[in-house]
């Protein structure tokens, strides 16, 4: 399986090329084109064959998620009988970042950033409490397990990848994922309450210890709120 | 008539650099700015092969059809050399077309301009267009005259496929197409449920030999996520 990002970083688009055999996952609604012969099934989990109790795990956090407004919960399988190619697109303008994960890796994205993955990839959709509703990220994230795949995700606005020895503060609306030995805690800006309200900063997420924090150089919630009271009312 | 593309690919902007007598039809609206000696002149959009009022008139029913505008805005460099700048609506590439062989289609909001040998016409595509969910007309374009080309606006970068037998096309993904390709509207996936399960519903599935111009992002998906999430209209 080949693959390419190309128009980065604003109109990003992946392409990959199939072969007979390949298994390829993505998001439901990112096919932009396919070659006409490449077959796609809707999946509620990203691993094929996946036993019952994931099936039904799986099910359980896509009712979830779609009860509270979440995006679809299907991803699209693309499997083909012939050399064939898939052309993917997110949402919006933003980049893609491909990252492989070997057996033990493991990633979290917040829950919109998935865009798809190929190989030996879990993910797995976890619940993060009062702590994911704050972030403003939705109550859910994913953890994406490797053992021997490939995972792309993307962001609105560019990524860049912040390598945390310590304690790093991001804008909760601005994470796109975080990786290695962090942990993470949600607090105000500095200040107390006012400054919370003052500084416009809001809340923050602070990442302790080591590893990679993956952020977004633009905020969704912040592009919602400056649209919003330009509607004619 | 040489051309630049400015900007690329976020804001795209083009400039074009007019030698006296030469023209370009517009859309309008597109017009960014231009050196004062050029004239600009609104009409219906011409017609071939004479047609008459009538046939002009019915061209541009057509167009309006389609979501273009129902005149046209001819510019011409009378005088001497003249500078004309075109931009799109929307964040995304442009990019200038040459109509080969048997014209060109076009997503209806993706002309920009053309060279003054192009006609373009609305042209009823059946259930087919409106099901793939890019309105019941199309815009048709063909040259009446050698070397004609046609600059289209995207949204999001623009990526010029190869059809070599068949291809299919998210249709909020479609730009612009060879007519010499034949199209019909077909679910994403073997069985119904499983179509509308991917989230990709109905999409256009191309045969034959031609280029097709695809955007990298999807104006309607784009529209729905952010929409849902903005205050209800009240009227």
């Amino acid at each position: 399986m080949h693959h390419q990002i190309s128009h980065e970083p604003a109109f990003s688009m992946l392409r990959v090329d199939l072969d007979p055999g390949d298994i390829f996952v993505s998001e439901a609604g990112a096919m932009a084109a396919k070659s006409t012969h490449v077959q796609m099934d809707a999946k509620l989990t990203v691993r094929p064959n996946a036993g019952f109790v994931t099936t039904l795990g799986a099910m359980f956090a896509a009712f979830i998620r779609k009860a509270l407004g979440g995006e679809s919960f299907f991803v699209t399988h693309y499997t083909t009988n012939a050399p064939g190619t898939v052309w993917i697109t997110p949402t919006m303008s933003g980049s893609i970042v491909h990252r492989r994960l070997e057996p033990g890796q493991r990633l979290t994205l917040s829950a919109g950033a998935y865009v798809a993955s190929s190989g030996d990839i879990d993910v797995i959709v976890k619940y993060a409490g009062l702590r994911g509703i704050l972030a403003k990220e939705g109550a859910f994230f994913l953890e994406i397990l490797g053992n021997g795949g490939d995972i792309w995700f993307n962001s609105y606005g560019g990524v860049d990848a912040i390598d945390v020895n310590g304690t790093y503060i991001v804008d909760n609306g601005h994470i796109v994922g975080w990786e290695g030995a962090l942990t993470f805690d949600i607090k105000s800006a500095g200040g107390g309450l006012i400054g919370m309200v003052a500084s416009g900063e809001g809340m923050v997420c602070e990442f302790k210890g080591q590893g990679r924090v993956y952020i977004q150089s633009r905020n969704f919630g912040s592009l919602i709120d400056w649209l919003s009271p330009l509607l004619p009312g | 008539m040489r051309y630049q593309l400015l900007y690329q690919p976020v804001s795209t902007m083009a400039q074009f650099d007019l030698e006296q007598g030469e023209q370009l039809l517009v859309e309008p609206g597109a017009m960014v700015g231009m050196t004062p000696g050029l004239d600009m002149i609104t009409g219906l959009a011409k017609q071939s092969g004479g047609g008459g009022i009538f046939g002009a008139i019915t061209a541009a029913a057509g167009r309006l059809l389609a979501g273009e505008s129902f005149f046209q805005n001819t510019f011409t460099a009378t005088r001497g050399p003249e500078q004309l700048l075109l931009a799109h609506t929307l964040p995304g590439d442009m990019a200038m077309i040459d109509v080969q062989g048997a014209g060109l289609k076009l997503q209806s909001t993706a002309f920009v301009a053309s060279t003054p040998g192009v006609q373009t016409t609305g042209e009823f595509g059946g259930a087919r267009t409106f099901f793939g969910g890019e309105g019941l007309f199309l815009l048709s374009a063909t040259a009446n005259a050698p070397n004609q080309q046609i600059l289209i606006g995207a949204f999001g970068g623009i990526q010029e496929l190869q059809c070599n037998g068949s291809l299919v096309i998210d249709t909020g993904h479609l730009v612009a197409w060879d007519a010499s390709l034949t199209f019909n509207v077909t679910k994403a996936s073997s069985g119904w449920i499983s179509s509308y399960l991917t989230g990709e519903g109905l999409v256009c599935s191309f045969q034959g030999q031609g280029r097709i111009w695809m955007q990298t992002r999807n104006p309607p998906e784009f529209g729905s996520k952010v929409g849902r999430l903005l205050p209800p209209r009240t009227n």
